[in-house]
């Protein structure tokens, strides 16, 4: 059914052979250590001290207690416009 | 991960994959699709009317496919009298297979609807022959023109009912919209599918069912 | 730069810095490509309003050529696939990667010219398509001769302006976004030659065809909107994402078994029974790439659903997120032989491809430009209201949209199955679908003028909030609640 189904198959396999072993030597070389300091590199101090209005009590007192004391957002951090009637908006 | 290269060939690797997959082998595979005897390259004037299918975007409201009866009801609802096969579409660059039917399947409309009167008629003003149609007209297909002013070997379109032209004139069909109509009247696929001994690429490596 | 409160900022001002940096670089090409994305937008909305009214007004302006069905329709296609949505991925990619590897935009004037160029590509694209002239293929109609190549040029311009920012970074670790950005500007090229290549006739060319076009949905639209839902989500709320092994192992399987997904578009067609297969098995084990991102997302925003009241980026963003999940359920759905049967060819597949391309893609460009533009222009966006009416106009939009075609497509479907019901009764189903999708796609043109007035209004400064400082200042000074004074940081 397949013409020169030989040279399919192993070109087929070629690419699959390559994808692992791109994955192996990169896990050898460590690509997938530390990965949840890996999640973190978005992030700098000044991001994870902002105060979000949106959060409980708790979550801001855990905020605190990792980062240090939490400073108001600039306005419009979270993409919001101004509100040109109450401030409460925010 | 730290090395972008690595990221990229996995990218390549994995696009490489499928399109081998999905792209180089069907290409070898099809090269051996047999031209039917009975299936006639277009001529000019289909072929410029299959542009003018093209250019007006036909494709977006009609199919050009007739599935298996075993699948679906195509060929009971009389669009076909068999499967559409890969051998149905050797001449066709670019394919029309389509994948909307706000409008019926076109495979076999040359054998179900052969009049041109009728198809001119039906492409000036749909809902003339077709009162529950929602195709288009296309009265840029078409000049209306003095009766007493033709040139020689006009088409002229015999529209009746509310959307005739007024007293006087007279729907003529331009080339593309002739050169159309040849199109559509040349699609027949109903011949029996074409055996390649051994191979079933013919039939698209399916069974292909028949009305009895 | 110092902060008059007590508590020193650890590693502050290096990094406040490097974004100032990066944002100032990308600043020009990202609002060429925004601004021109935003006038894609207002087109493309206007085309598909013309079309959907064509619909079921089938004598109203048929005319003048340019205006019929079968050349408006592409041209909406196009304008919102090649417009709207490829020109604000341009800009999110430009913005994102700069800021990702803590490294300014390198040669941002190249990236600027090839957003010039795609754009001259698109004027000549849907020019030819409106006088007739057009390749024939779903989502490839632009001409290959006279169109195509100026996106072939300009976007391997900006993503060379990427590739060489990339490559001269000042950080260690590629975040995931990384990795779907930069892989989709891989997989575009290749897949828009190989679908555009003027050689495949037959099957050959619907099966080519449909591998460009489902890999354009899934290696170029998803890819890049899921590099952005997987920054912005975190990044607003100030938490990482849930499991990072599982934002490895989704990208991995996106990339292997999205791209065998083309076939399922062809299901009962003349296409070599095993090829159809392959893509119905893949679709079905895109399950594993899809949950990995719905998990990731949702348990990172558990117990932080609020955070929607306040961040238009976080509403669209999630949303969109939602939507990516919703629509790939769908798509392994429909892919299934048996469901196939009834949606195949009916009203059933433009609502299933508007949650793709509009409730995923878009919301997330929305909600992507939401939080990036502040960052650009120094100043927040002028108006709440205009936001909330946006959200509000768009969000209804595309619900009644996705609702009334689902339903009256099913309709259509199971009429067309039943050869003893007349075809007439599959056209006449969908009738009161399309006049409340003519609606909808009011709505949504609404909201997208309420989207393009907002920002021009951004861009220049119409609306100088008193307290705000003039925006050309670098350091501006901001008044903290306790009425003490600090000074401007980098957002």
């Amino acid at each position: 059914m397949f013409p020169s189904s030989l040279v399919v198959v192993l070109t087929g396999l070629g690419f699959g052979l390559l994808a692992l072993a791109a994955f192996a030597w990169g896990w050898r070389r460590g690509q997938y250590r530390d990965l949840s300091a890996q999640a973190r590199v978005i992030f700098d101090a000044r991001d994870m001290r902002l105060d979000r209005p949106w959060e409980t009590a708790q979550q801001r007192a855990e905020r605190a207690r990792e980062f240090g004391a939490l400073e108001p957002a600039p306005p419009g951090e979270w993409g919001e416009g101004r509100s040109s009637d109450e401030g409460s908006a925010r | 991960m730290t090395r972008a290269w690595l990221l990229m060939l996995g990218a390549l690797a994995a696009v490489g994959f499928a399109t081998l997959i999905l792209v180089v082998v069907p290409a070898l595979m099809l090269v051996d699709v047999p031209r039917p005897p009975q299936l006639r390259p277009y001529t000019l004037q289909q072929a410029r009317g299959r542009a003018v299918y093209i250019a007006n975007g036909c494709i977006y409201c009609h199919s050009q496919q007739v599935r298996d009866p075993a699948f679906t009801t195509d060929v009971d609802r009389g669009w076909g009298s068999r499967a559409s096969v890969p051998a149905d579409f050797v001449y066709d660059r670019p394919h029309l297979v389509g994948t909307m039917r706000t409008g019926p399947d076109l495979l076999n409309v040359g054998q179900r609807l052969p009049d041109a009167n009728w198809q001119l008629i039906h492409l000036y003003q749909p809902r003339s022959v077709v009162p529950w149609s929602i195709m288009p007209s296309f009265p840029f297909l078409f000049e209306v023109r003095d009766s007493s002013a033709l040139p020689r070997g006009a088409r002229m379109v015999n529209v009746t009912g509310r959307h005739a032209p007024p007293r006087g004139k007279v729907v003529v069909a331009s080339a593309d919209a002739v050169a159309l109509v040849e199109y559509l009247l040349s699609l027949e696929r109903d011949y029996p599918v074409p055996r390649v001994a051994g191979r079933s690429v013919a039939a698209g490596g399916r069974t292909v069912h028949t009305m009895p | 730069m110092t902060v008059t409160r007590g508590r020193p900022l650890r590693g502050e001002p290096e990094e406040l810095d490097i974004r100032l940096r990066a944002d100032a670089s990308s600043r020009r090409p990202v609002l060429l490509a925004f601004g021109s994305a935003i006038v894609w937008l207002l087109i493309g909305s206007a085309f598909g309003d013309v079309a959907s009214l064509k619909m079921h007004l089938p004598d109203w302006a048929n005319d003048a050529a340019w205006l019929t069905f079968g050349r408006i329709r592409p041209a909406h296609l196009n304008t919102m696939i090649y417009g709207w949505a490829s020109l604000a991925m341009l800009g999110v990619s430009l913005w994102m990667i700069p800021r990702l590897v803590h490294t300014e935009l390198r040669f941002g004037r190249l990236a600027e010219v090839g957003i010039v160029l795609w754009n001259i590509g698109l004027v000549l694209g849907i020019a030819g398509l409106l006088s007739g002239r057009s390749d024939g293929l779903e989502w490839l109609e632009m001409r290959r001769t006279f169109a195509d190549p100026w996106f072939v040029v300009g976007g391997a311009l900006v993503g060379l302006t990427l590739l060489v920012t990339l490559m001269l970074r000042e950080v260690g670790h590629l975040y995931v976004s990384v990795w779907y950005i930069m892989a989709s500007y891989l997989w575009f090229p290749v897949i828009f030659i190989v679908g555009n290549w003027p050689t495949w006739r037959g099957v050959e060319s619907a099966a080519t065809n449909w591998f460009y076009a489902h890999n354009a949905l899934g290696l170029w639209l998803t890819a890049i909107n899921l590099g952005a839902a997987y920054y912005f989500i975190p990044k607003v709320l100030g938490r990482p994402i849930h499991s990072y092994q599982l934002s490895l192992l989704g990208f991995w399987a996106l990339a292997f078994f999205y791209a065998l997904n083309g076939m399922h578009h062809l299901i009962g067609g003349p296409v070599p029974e095993w090829m159809i297969t392959t893509s119905i098995v893949a679709s079905v084990l895109m399950v594993i790439p899809v949950l990995a991102v719905a998990v990731n997302h949702h348990m990172t925003m558990i117990g932080r659903f609020g955070a929607l009241r306040y961040s238009p980026t976080l509403r669209f963003v999630v949303l969109g997120a939602i939507a990516y999940t919703a629509v790939s359920l769908q798509g392994m759905l429909t892919a299934l032989r048996e469901v196939n049967r009834i949606t195949h060819f009916t009203q059933w597949t433009i609502a299933h491809s508007h949650v793709g391309v509009y409730a995923f893609v878009t919301f997330v460009l929305f909600g992507s430009m939401y939080y990036i533009m502040p960052r650009l222009v120094r100043r927040e966006w002028p108006s709440a209201r205009l936001i909330r009416w946006h959200f509000w106009l768009v969000l209804s939009g595309i619900a009644i949209y996705v609702i009334s075609l689902t339903i009256v497509g099913v309709m259509q479907g199971l009429a067309l199955l039943d050869p003893q019901t007349p075809f007439r009764r599959a056209v006449e189903v969908t009738i009161p679908g399309l006049w409340v999708r003519s609606f909808a796609g009011l709505l949504l043109t609404a909201g997208h003028l309420v989207f393009a007035t907002h920002y021009w209004m951004m861009t220049r400064g119409t609306r100088r909030a008193p307290e705000s400082p003039p925006f050309h200042e670098v350091r501006p000074i901001l008044y903290a609640p306790a009425g003490e004074i600090v000074e401007e940081v980098a957002r």
